[in-house]
């Protein structure tokens, strides 16, 4: 029973769609019909597109060598900066809230606020799988202007960001070096890959990964894999 | 399926072909990736999908774009944005969206709005913003990420 609960909690969005659509399949039921078919139709384009998507975004991450463009970053401030900010946001994956942890550190490695805001709007706009999606159901001409005028957009008022907040305006967190393992649940999109990696040391929880009660030593290679393919690099292990 | 979506397929085989040959565990890594993202997601896009079904049904474009027609273009286009802001519709279901409204006749500018602020504003993770980045930033970048996707959309409007 609790379990039932728990997972009504977890998606109460859903559970209230469906309610909806119980109410109105009985007070109008051509309505609720149409509104199935018009659903299905959103379906069907989903499933011939997302998988695509996915997939190219996992390639993406795996042959784009992230770590590389984010130990330039830091040290460039000038057009390649700029130009390795949009590059990582093109073709990073997850929401665009997965970005502020890896953004934060890159702050502390000398990026500017300018590249931040770059890569944070670009994370969130111009993700290269997306244009393709947005080819196919808007087309070329659409896709391409409005792509080129985001990126002029970005870069104008990347730069009023640049003029009027200051590094210092950040909070500073000093952050204590943690001892042991933690899971940054902000940044956590719940992708269950951790739980794939090391189903004995994670479990998932109201959709974010958290860490089971664990009385042995985890094993470092496994621990290790599951940190790296954390897409958000959510899992932190502070050896002692 | 039409031809551009056959050949995104062809594409993408492509590359994980290549990719396989490069390096397999690699691959079957990312496969194994490209699974879990779709799983985790699964369950809101279809609920997502489900919500624009039935508005779409008690709100037909063809109406909204009456509707939308009938007021000043600044005026639609702000509200538009507004309501990018403060929704939170993942971007692959936004494009069908999208498209649909404008085959309904819904002006260029309002649904370019619309679909900006969807991705780059978003209240439902000021909080988390706040929290990383501090106010001042976080006021910063989205209001001027709005005020930008108005200028966007304005400028589509004249070039196409």
């Amino acid at each position: 029973m609790t379990k039932v609960i728990k997972k009504i909690r977890e998606n109460l969005f859903l559970v209230f769609i469906i309610l909806c659509y119980a109410v109105i399949l009985i007070i109008k039921p051509q309505t609720g019909f149409d509104a199935v078919k018009n659903s299905g139709y959103y379906i069907k384009e989903m499933l011939m597109i997302m998988p695509v998507i996915f997939v190219l975004t996992a390639l993406l991450d795996i042959w784009v060598p992230k770590q590389t463009i984010m130990k330039y970053l830091g040290q460039e401030s000038k057009f390649k900066g700029i130009f390795l900010s949009f590059a990582l946001g093109a073709i990073s994956a997850g929401p665009v809230y997965a970005a502020f942890p890896i953004c934060i550190m890159l702050h502390k490695k000398g990026a500017s606020i300018r590249n931040i805001v770059i890569i944070l709007s670009s994370w969130a706009v111009i993700k290269i799988p997306m244009l393709i999606n947005e080819l196919k159901f808007l087309g070329p001409k659409f896709m391409l202007v409005r792509w080129v005028l985001t990126v002029f957009a970005i870069l104008i008022f990347s730069w009023i960001a640049s003029k009027i907040v200051k590094d210092e305006d950040l909070p500073k967190k000093i952050k204590e070096v943690k001892t042991g393992l933690s899971i940054n649940k902000d940044a956590c999109m719940g992708c269950t890959l951790c739980t794939q990696e090391y189903k004995e040391l994670f479990e998932m929880s109201n959709k974010k990964a958290i860490i089971k009660e664990h009385s042995f030593e985890p094993d470092k290679e496994r621990l290790k894999k599951a940190i790296d393919r954390c897409p958000v690099n959510a899992i932190e292990f502070g050896e002692e | 399926m039409d031809i551009f979506t056959i050949a995104v397929w062809i594409i993408t085989a492509g590359f994980l072909i290549f990719s396989f040959v490069k390096d397999k565990s690699k691959t079957k890594e990312a496969l194994k990736s490209a699974l879990g993202m779709g799983k985790g997601m699964l369950i809101s896009i279809l609920s997502i999908i489900f919500a624009i079904g039935l508005l779409l049904t008690i709100f037909t474009p063809e109406s909204i774009a009456a509707f939308v027609e009938k007021q000043n273009v600044l005026v639609a286009t702000i509200s538009a944005a507004i309501l990018g802001t403060v929704t939170l519709v993942p971007a692959f279901i936004a494009f069908p969206l999208v498209g649909t409204l404008i085959s309904g006749g819904v002006g260029i500018i309002p649904s370019v709005a619309f679909l900006t602020t969807l991705t780059m504003v978003g209240v439902v993770t000021f909080p988390l913003e706040i929290k990383a980045f501090g106010k001042k930033f976080t006021f910063v970048r989205n209001g001027l990420s709005f005020i930008f996707a108005i200028v966007i959309a304005l400028v589509m409007g004249v070039i196409i």
